[in-house]
């Protein structure tokens, strides 16, 4: 994820010191990995450098983190520009999944790739229910259930692959260590 | 012995086994997924759980009692008054109206016609497609006729809800709302459902849930054709 | 193109194929033979208008040679009606092949435009066949008997256009017919029929059935009004009014099932109590049609042994009344009194009844497909009612309220209808002799002898019988189609598709 841009789409609803648009943050992207505090000044700071954003003013009890920031003309564009602009899909096929299978059974056999498959497959489909619960949880907001829903299909297209992969390890396993 | 369930259940059609020796448990209040590839006997396994089929051996138990054994006129009676079905599509009469599909049970159950429609209308409320009452099931969309089929599965408040693959001819968003007003209905009312599925994302709706591969439970859940090679 | 398509299809299509062509090949016979009979040239062999060269009087004379062909004709209708059924059969798996089409990009129109050239292209082979039968019947039949006398009028043949309009016209009919059936078949992918409301049918029906009665009604007066002025009636008209009031109040009575389908529908509809009926009203009440489709042929059957009825009775009592007025002018006379040998002219009505009943039992033919196809539409609804819990037998209930409803309804409103035109178009009275009477010992002693009348009694037996037979037909198929129901209803038919 492009944290430089979410922090210029944050800020341009307007000015926000560092402690808001970490709040902010949390709530627009909920399950997100944690974006640390020292993170966000530290974004903050090269962005200011860039001059994509300025210090809207200072306030009186003024220490570095109470520093209200602004998004200037170029950051504007830059957060237009970003927004406008397609991302490319899946350009490295390179999932610690896929990976795993790979060296399982590279290093061991097939039963131990077939053991891990199944483990992670439970690991999959138990996720998978937690974040249906959250859906379906009648407090939940429209940003969560579409965060739970991107999960949900991704992880049902994992285990997709999961099954699909099982009836090709013994395959696999021979081109592997062919090689 | 658990609330529902079967023990070593066979079936086939003519040659072909759908269940080679099933034993499934269902505890009181649960929402059971049954999943598993298309062919694997999940259906199979529904309905002889749902006694709507004789199981050719091992056997099949509902509170503490064999249904396997009972005649077609008494698992009726079962069906009637402790069990709801809800199939994947065309279950509804295509000349009622929804009042009257959702109705019907209760009439068969010796209501008078104004009661049932009364609780015909509560439960299309409660699901939300009130308003379709008196239209017929070809006025429709797919997700207003499952809600209709799932208020008339309801509607008798039974103990045990079968469904099988609820949402198949359905739209995502339209599934996720017959879902969501199952999940939640059974919960209100602590009704166990066994939910079959070939969907992982529908099972997600489920407490548990239990792999059918080639007419077997699959423990792995990834199928025993891996173990074949 | 059409024509291949429309050749394409399953077993059932070669069936119904078959059916269509052999039931046109029936209709053309049966009209071909009223034509025959019609063009028998009338000889005036000393005002009697006898052709001696048949045997069989009801050919012989003029004056019965209108009432064979009329009956003839009018054998055509059932026969028609059931080519037209034909059409339907198997329509669940034919509409998916046309929905096929469909989906390959033909338009509503041309589907249906592919099964009317199927029917019409059958129904072409069936009325060439009919023709075919009818030349080499002639040719088989036409040698004469040992008394040099025909049994049949083999040595004439309508005139080459009249065979013509027949061999085409049957096609165009059957092809319209089918079109007719076909128009409200919603086509789609899955061969799934969404079914949306359906107007409630108008009171049309009354207006046939009140329009034929009435046309028929004005026959005697106008015969009256021909007889006083010295005139009489030509056949020809008589024909063609007893044809027209005859075709009008059949499809009266075949709309007015429909409509009686709706009513008692709506009636259960409100006062059922148990969900057979309910199940029943609906059915009635969402397509009214099915049933008065499906009785047509049998309704036509019931129409027209009511109709004959009428006249046999009209007959035997003029029989009576003239054995009466022989026995008391042989009273008078004090010749032996020798009673008149009827059996063949009741032999003549034992054949129509004859051909009435097999029109019956070609009729319950088509009724037996149209049921069967009706449950076999439904059967996954049935089959999810059942695993719901619902007894086979409230579905069985419900189809014996949908089945009986308009068939009881119709049947009885088919014989009222039929015997009521009979009793419109011919006098409720009949008459014999009156003259004088002199006795044979003394041929000056005469007396003044009046006529006998007696009033033609409504034909309760007979009624009864065409009822009784038609009725015992749809219980028998009703039977039937309750052990379809069993099978139709096995959880088989749930599996996921």
């Amino acid at each position: 994820m492009s944290t430089p841009h979410v922090l210029l789409g944050l800020l341009a609803t307007g000015p926000k010191h560092g402690y808001d648009l970490k709040r902010d943050y949390d709530l627009r992207l909920p399950k997100a990995k944690p974006l640390p505090y020292g993170q966000v000044y530290a974004t903050l700071g090269r962005l200011e450098r860039d001059g994509l954003v300025a210090r809207a003013g200072q306030e009186r009890e003024a220490g570095p983190d109470r520093t209200p920031y602004a998004v200037t003309p170029p950051g504007e564009a830059a957060l237009d520009s970003w927004l406008g602009a397609v991302e490319p899909p899946l350009p490295h096929l390179n999932s610690v999944l896929l990976a795993k299978v790979i060296i399982t059974l590279l290093v061991a056999d097939l039963s131990r790739a077939r053991d891990y498959l199944s483990r992670q497959r439970q690991a999959h489909t138990d996720r998978l229910r937690e974040l249906t619960a959250v859906k379906t949880d009648p407090t939940a907001s429209v940003a969560d259930v579409i965060a739970a829903d991107y999960g949900i299909n991704h992880l049902d297209a994992d285990l997709r692959w999961l099954r699909t992969t099982l009836d090709r390890v013994a395959d696999l396993h021979g081109e592997v260590t062919a090689r | 012995m658990s609330f529902l369930g079967t023990r070593a259940a066979v079936r086939s059609y003519g040659p072909t086994p759908a269940l080679r020796g099933v034993t499934v448990d269902v505890a009181e209040g649960e929402i059971l997924a049954v999943t598993g590839p298309s062919g694997c006997g999940k259906s199979t396994l529904l309905h002889c759980l749902a006694g709507i089929m004789r199981v050719d051996a091992g056997e099949v138990f509902y509170r503490g009692r064999r249904i396997d054994t009972s005649s077609e006129g008494e698992r009726a009676r079962l069906r009637r008054t402790e069990f709801g079905v809800l199939f994947q599509f065309g279950q509804l009469v295509a000349e009622l109206t929804a009042a009257e599909n959702v109705a019907l049970p209760l009439l068969l159950a010796g209501a008078r016609r104004r009661e049932a429609r009364t609780a015909a209308l509560a439960w299309l409320d409660r699901l939300g497609v009130a308003d379709l009452a008196d239209q017929h099931p070809g006025e429709m969309s797919g997700g207003q006729q499952q809600r209709c089929a799932l208020a008339r599965a309801l509607v008798t408040e039974p103990r045990v809800l079968f469904a099988d693959e609820p949402t198949g001819a359905l739209d995502t968003l339209a599934g996720e709302q017959v879902l969501g007003h199952l999940v939640r209905l059974a919960r209100e009312q602590r009704t166990t459902v066994v939910l079959v599925t070939h969907d992982a994302r529908v099972a997600g709706y489920a407490d548990r849930e239990v792999t059918l591969r080639d007419g077997v439970l699959d423990p792995t859940g990834l199928g025993i054709a891996a173990v074949r090679r | 193109m059409l024509l291949r398509l429309a050749l394409a299809g399953s077993r059932t299509d070669t069936v119904r194929v078959v059916l269509t062509g052999l039931s046109a090949a029936l209709a053309t016979l049966a009209i071909l033979a009223a034509l025959t009979v019609l063009a028998i040239p009338t000889v005036l062999d000393g005002g009697s208008n006898v052709s001696p060269q048949y045997r069989n009087p009801l050919i012989a004379e003029a004056g019965l040679r209108v009432g064979v062909a009329a009956t003839l004709v009018l054998l055509t209708i059932p026969v028609l009606v059931l080519a037209g059924q034909c059409a339907r059969l198997g329509a669940p798996a034919r509409d998916r092949r046309l929905a096929a089409y469909r989906m390959a990009g033909a338009g509503p129109r041309q589907a249906v435009a592919i099964a009317a050239t199927e029917a019409a292209l059958a129904s072409g082979l069936g009325a060439l066949a009919g023709l075919g039968l009818h030349l080499v019947g002639r040719q088989l039949l036409g040698t004469p008997g040992a008394d040099g006398k025909l049994a049949l009028p083999t040595d004439v043949l309508p005139p080459v256009w009249q065979l013509a309009v027949v061999v085409a016209g049957v096609p165009v009919l059957a092809g319209l017919i089918a079109m007719l059936l076909l128009r409200r078949v919603v086509l789609t992918p899955y061969g799934v029929v969404r079914r949306v409301r359906t107007r409630p049918p108008r009171p049309w029906a009354g207006l046939l059935i009140l329009g034929g009665l009435g046309t028929a009604a004005l026959l005697p007066p106008l015969a009256q009004y021909l007889d006083r002025s010295g005139r009489s009636m030509p056949y020809e008209l008589f024909g063609l009014v007893v044809l027209v009031a005859e075709l009008a109040v059949t499809l009266g009575v075949i709309v007015g099932t429909g409509w009686i389908s709706h009513v008692t529908g709506r009636l259960l509809h409100r006062f059922a109590r148990r969900p057979a009926g309910l199940l029943a009203a609906r059915r009635l009440t969402a397509d009214p049609w099915t049933g008065s489709r499906t009785l047509a042929a049998l309704l036509a059957a019931v129409l027209f042994g009511a109709f004959a009825a009428g006249l046999r009775i009209r007959m035997s009592t003029e029989f009576a009344a003239e054995a009466e007025y022989a026995r008391r002018s042989a009273e008078v006379s004090g010749l032996p009194y020798e009673p008149w040998d009827t059996t063949f002219y009741q032999g003549a009505y034992d054949l129509v009844y004859l051909a009435l009943t097999i029109a019956l039992v070609i009729a319950a033919g088509g009724l037996l497909v149209a049921l069967a196809e009706s449950i076999v539409s439904r059967r996954r609804a049935m089959a999810a009612l059942v695993a719901t819990g619902v007894p086979r037998a409230v579905l069985g209930r419900a189809l014996a309220w949908q089945t009986l409803t308009p068939a009881v309804a119709g049947i009885v409103l088919a014989a009222g209808t039929g015997i009521t035109l009979q009793r419109g178009l011919y006098d409720r009275e009949v008459s014999s002799g009156w003259g004088t009477v002199c006795r044979e010992a003394s041929p000056t002693d005469c007396v003044e002898l009046p006529a006998v009348v007696r009033t033609v009694p409504l034909p309760l037996d007979d009624l009864a019988g065409f009822v009784g037979v038609a009725l015992a037909v749809v219980l028998s198929l009703l039977l039937v189609n309750l052990l379809l129901l069993r099978t139709s209803t096995a959880v088989e038919e749930l599996r996921a598709t």
